[in-house]
């Protein structure tokens, strides 16, 4: 009760500190004098009366010291004083204190945003609770481990397997023609299939209304009912509740919107946001494989299937009971799943996987950051480093006064803590400028129709990783001067501030550091100059066809329910009208645009009188359906035999063209022209190469020459297909006259993605990759800088501390020269090895970026040709400029210098 | 800084309290010179090297509510500051004097104790 009583008063008392000191200040005052006047009436002299009134007081100081720790909260109180002196030490020599926070910021702020990006694309979870437990389960074979399954295999999964909460399956997000009235035009939204339980599962509460019921789910084309997106719900229908129950047209069929998903669900993809989730028995309203039946095809497989595990399975055991499941799978199924397995797999492990390019270039992006935060660690510890250096006499005085070892220590990591929140909060305002520029590239990266973001965004836990590393970082690199200092010999350290002797394990680590610094910095150019030369040699390569007066827009006929008589028809009258249309060179249809963002379909194939290697059955290759006119209109060169023609029909011998690259994989010493493929397997129907084109660019700018295959329109019927027109002018001139004959033919028609092929693959090509070279670019820069002040740091400190020992040697005959030879081939000698152990960094950084994006063969002898010289150049010169200081020394005020 | 270490002056303090707390007791309102020369004049010269630790023993006196201070005019009309002794304060020194007395007869008799007298 007293020691409560106690707390509060000197809590109470902490506020009054001020009053307090002067109350104390004026009974002290006070009690002197009273005993000054006794004594003088005792008969003192003045003078003496005075003295004995204090002697008799006792140590004023050490009274008011213990009066202080009687009254106040000792702790808060010191610390207080720290943090008082620390500032003033800190602004004691601004410029330094500025230099240590703003290299904190930089290696902060880029490490910050190169992390938020990071987290978008692959550490966030999914926003759905407890997503740890939610695993994707994929069919895989011999060629590729990540595939999705069929709706019946999606069955056998959903009630054959036991180690889940529920297995739910998704269609790809896929354009959703969209009318919220009956006559309304349709508009393009994105929509996704999901089966009924697939909100119950993830434990999605929609906002309003309700999810589906599982029974929504049982049978095909009966329960027309959606749940719409949340911010689709917003900005479409003003977030009115009323919504629930009113019927919109999806593909001109009707359906009841039944639930509005909560804002917490943007849905489980990276970039993607469905306006629209439907259930799975709906698939016949949407586009789904033409050449096969959604609900009864075990090959048509195009759902994505993810599960729910088990409180206490381990995933070990789903995995072993789903590879009894596959078994079973290929035993009663041999001709669809011979060879076939299937996997779990985690979130991160799906993120991860080695064929994701966001992984990739995330694992390289970090590399990076992580190496300019170390170059900012390495500089932050060596100005501390020089600074607890020339402190070495005040740190000897406060020694001597009686501050303790363990406060001295406090006091200075105050100082770094104070630096590191300077540099975490200004690292962090960095990182939020890194994001914000990110998601200014929103519609540069993303050309689609469909409703997506980039998910880029500063998040708390972004911001605490950023905190974290800048403490960590400064208590690291306080740590150390922190301790070396407070062990300073008092009376050295009281002697002589800076001119002491050398301790050469102490030079030695700020050697080291200024190493490290020149090799990561060296490294980092490695890097951006690679990313530069890597894409630029994608561009300078060319695509393989001219890019100009190309017009392309798509059409999906699946959108409308057209059946394959009408698609075709509807092609046929498109293609003939357009051609007729002035400005309209050539025209024609193409299943994907060469680079743009839909996957190729896959074939399985056989080549003829070509030895199959034991592991495999058949080989796959990427294929586009083109009709006749492709090759002449896209301007990709036949190379030998003949381009598709008129003859090629449905009923005629089927027929393909291969590229090079397939040509010269499958039959190197023979003319391809006249062999034929088997699709599938050994058995199965063949197909006769006609002719070889010439390869091109498919998929990216950067990417390795790759087997490709054209089949015929004719004889493949697909209905979704790009129109790509070549125009004597601007393309974008002819988008109105193919609009106005889109609409004669079918006024609901959509045209979807119509671009500018040349807009297109600015923004593919060099908008998108300009971002990572820029940022990578960036973080060379910010290198380079903070190696050059740590450089600059190190060999001016050098000078400062060697100023008479130069003055010396001049006095006893050192020229400039030797002494400029002195000191800049001191800090040359660490600029060599620095260079030389950045060149093996380089080197390694080359090897993982050529293996992981660019192909590339060799060495990149160029780029060192470029980067070294700059190095060397500017590192010299940072060292230079201290030592032609130090060389314009005059000897008579260097032997004076303290 | 953390506290020194004890000095004959600091194991006085408890018994300091006391004298002060008496000191008030006996002669109503004083200020600090006055309480530091009537301990002088009773305890001998016991405090005559450090009248100033007194102050702190004030002050955490005043914190525990058992003497109150306020602003006075001193004999030679300075400003001094007068402590005077609370309720709780007369109450906390009849128990702590009970409390001394109690084992000062304890300590006196284990005084006169005589090997005789433990057999």
């Amino acid at each position: 009760m007293k020691s409560l009583r106690r707390f509060f008063s000197r809590l109470f008392s902490f506020t009054r500190r001020r009053a307090q000191e002067a109350r104390l200040r004026e009974e002290i005052a006070g009690h002197i004098a009273l005993q000054t006047e006794d004594n003088l009436r005792a008969g003192m002299p003045a003078v003496e009366a005075r003295r004995q009134a204090f002697l008799k007081f006792g140590g004023v100081e050490s009274i008011k010291e213990d009066f202080r720790a009687e009254r106040g909260l000792v702790f808060v109180d010191n610390l207080i004083q720290d943090i008082r002196i620390a500032g003033r030490m800190l602004l004691k020599s601004p410029g330094l204190s500025a230099l240590i926070v703003m290299t904190l910021a930089l290696g902060v702020g880029v490490t910050t945003g190169t992390f938020s990006m990071l987290d978008a694309l692959i550490f966030r979870p999914y926003p759905v609770p407890h997503p740890g437990n939610v695993v994707t389960l994929v069919s895989t074979t011999r060629n590729s481990s990540h595939e999705d399954f069929s709706y019946r295999e999606f069955l056998d999964l959903r009630d054959k397997t036991g180690s889940y909460d529920g297995v739910i399956a998704n269609s790809t997000m896929d354009a959703v023609s969209f009318a919220a009235e009956p006559h309304a035009s349709p508009r393009v939204k994105g929509g996704m299939l999901v089966s009924g339980n697939y909100f119950r599962v993830l434990g999605v509460e929609p906002r309003i209304g309700r999810g589906f019921r599982d029974d929504e789910d049982q049978v095909p084309g009966r329960d027309a009912v959606v749940v719409l997106g949340p911010a689709f719900w917003k900005h479409e229908f003003a977030a009115n509740p009323s919504v629930i129950g009113r019927t919109v047209r999806l593909n001109g069929t009707e359906f009841t919107v039944i639930g509005i998903a909560p804002e917490s669900f943007p849905g489980m993809l990276i970039f993607g946001i469905p306006d629209f989730y439907m259930p799975l028995a709906m698939a016949g309203v949407f586009p789904t494989d033409p050449q096969k039946s959604f609900f009864e095809d075990r090959a048509d497989r195009e759902l994505a299937v993810r599960a729910r595990i088990r409180p206490g399975v381990r995933q070990e055991q789903a995995q072993s009971e789903l590879d009894v499941l596959a078994r079973n799978f290929e035993r009663e199924f041999p001709d669809l799943n011979r060879g076939r397995g299937a996997a779990i797999h985690t979130q991160f492990e799906m993120r991860t996987r080695d064929d994701d390019m966001n992984w990739k270039f995330g694992v390289i992006f970090v590399v990076l950051a992580l190496s300019v935060l170390l170059v900012a660690c390495t500089n932050v510890a060596g100005l501390l480093l020089s600074r607890a250096r020339a402190r070495t006499r005040e740190i000897a005085v406060r020694l001597a006064i009686g501050a303790g070892r363990l406060r001295l220590i406090r006091l200075l990591l105050t100082e770094s803590l104070i630096l590191a929140l300077l540099g975490g909060l200004a690292g962090a305002a960095i990182g939020y400028g890194i994001v914000a520029w990110f998601q200014t590239f929103q519609n540069v990266v993303l050309m689609t129709d469909l409703p997506v973001a980039i998910p880029f965004r500063m998040d708390t836990r972004a911001l605490f990783v950023s905190l974290a590393l800048s403490v960590m970082s400064a208590i690291l690199c306080g740590m150390v001067p922190a301790l070396q200092s407070s062990r300073t010999d008092l009376v050295n350290g009281l002697k002589a501030a800076e001119i002491d002797v050398p301790g050469r394990k102490r030079l030695w680590g700020r050697n080291a550091l200024v190493v490290a610094q020149v090799a990561t910095s060296l490294m980092l150019l490695t890097a951006a100059f690679l990313m530069m030369r890597g894409f630029e040699h994608g561009i300078l390569d060319g695509i393989g066809f001219p890019k100009n007066n190309l017009l392309v827009t798509t059409f999906d006929p699946r959108l409308l329910q057209y059946n394959t008589t009408q698609t075709k028809q509807f092609y046929k009258l498109l293609l003939d009208r357009v051609r007729e249309t002035p400005g309209i060179v050539n025209a024609t249809l193409s299943q994907n645009v060469p680079l743009g963002e839909d996957d190729y379909t896959a074939l399985s194939f056989v080549p003829d009188g070509f030895a199959m290697p034991p592991d495999h059955v058949n080989f796959k290759s990427a294929i586009d359906v083109v009709d006749e006119h492709y090759f002449p209109t896209i301007g990709i060169p036949i190379l030998r035999g003949r381009g598709f023609s008129r003859t090629d029909t449905a009923e005629s011998p089927r027929v393909a063209i291969v590229n090079q690259h397939f040509a010269n994989h499958y039959w190197p010493h023979d003319d391809a022209v006249g062999k034929r493929i088997r699709l599938d397997n050994r058995s199965g129907e063949p197909i006769e190469i006609v002719g070889v084109a010439q390869t091109i660019k498919y998929q990216l700018t950067t990417e390795r020459p790759m087997d490709f295959l054209y089949l015929p329109l004719a004889q493949h019927h697909v209905p979704r297909m790009t129109l790509l027109l070549r125009s004597t002018g601007d393309p974008l001139q002819m988008v109105p006259p193919v609009k106005e004959i889109v609409r004669t033919l079918d006024s609901n028609l959509p045209m979807l993605q119509t671009w500018s092929y040349e807009d297109f693959y600015v923004n593919k090509a060099i908008k998108g990759p300009g971002i990572a070279i820029k940022l990578v670019g960036a973080m060379g820069a910010i290198g380079l800088l903070l190696a050059v002040a740590g450089l600059y740091g190190v060999v001016a400190y050098n000078v400062s501390r060697r100023t008479r020992e130069i003055g010396v040697r001049m006095a006893i005959g050192a020229g400039r020269a030797d002494v400029l030879r002195l000191i800049l081939g001191k800090g040359l000698a660490l600029v060599g090895i620095g260079t030389a152990i950045g060149l093996l960094m380089g080197l390694a950084v080359e090897r993982l970026m050529k293996s992981m994006i660019f192909d590339i063969a060799g060495v990149d002898v160029l780029v060192y040709a470029l980067v070294v010289p700059l190095l060397l150049l500017v590192t010299t010169f940072a060292a230079y400029l201290p030592a032609r200081r130090a060389a314009r020394i005059a000897p008579t005020q260097a032997l004076r210098y303290e | 800084m953390t506290n020194p270490p004890k000095t004959k002056a600091d194991v006085l303090q408890g018994t300091l309290a006391l004298m002060v707390l008496k000191t008030l007791d006996v002669l109503g309102p004083l200020h600090g010179y006055g309480i530091a020369r009537r301990i002088e004049q009773i305890s001998g010269d016991v405090l005559a090297v450090n009248q100033g630790t007194l102050y702190p023993v004030l002050l955490k006196l005043e914190q525990e509510g058992s003497i109150s201070s306020e602003w006075g005019a001193s004999e030679n009309n300075r400003r001094a500051r007068f402590y005077e002794l609370t309720r709780a304060g007369r109450k906390q020194l009849q128990a702590e004097a009970q409390d001394w007395e109690q084992t000062a007869a304890i300590i006196a008799r284990f005084f006169q104790l005589k090997k005789e007298d433990c057999t």
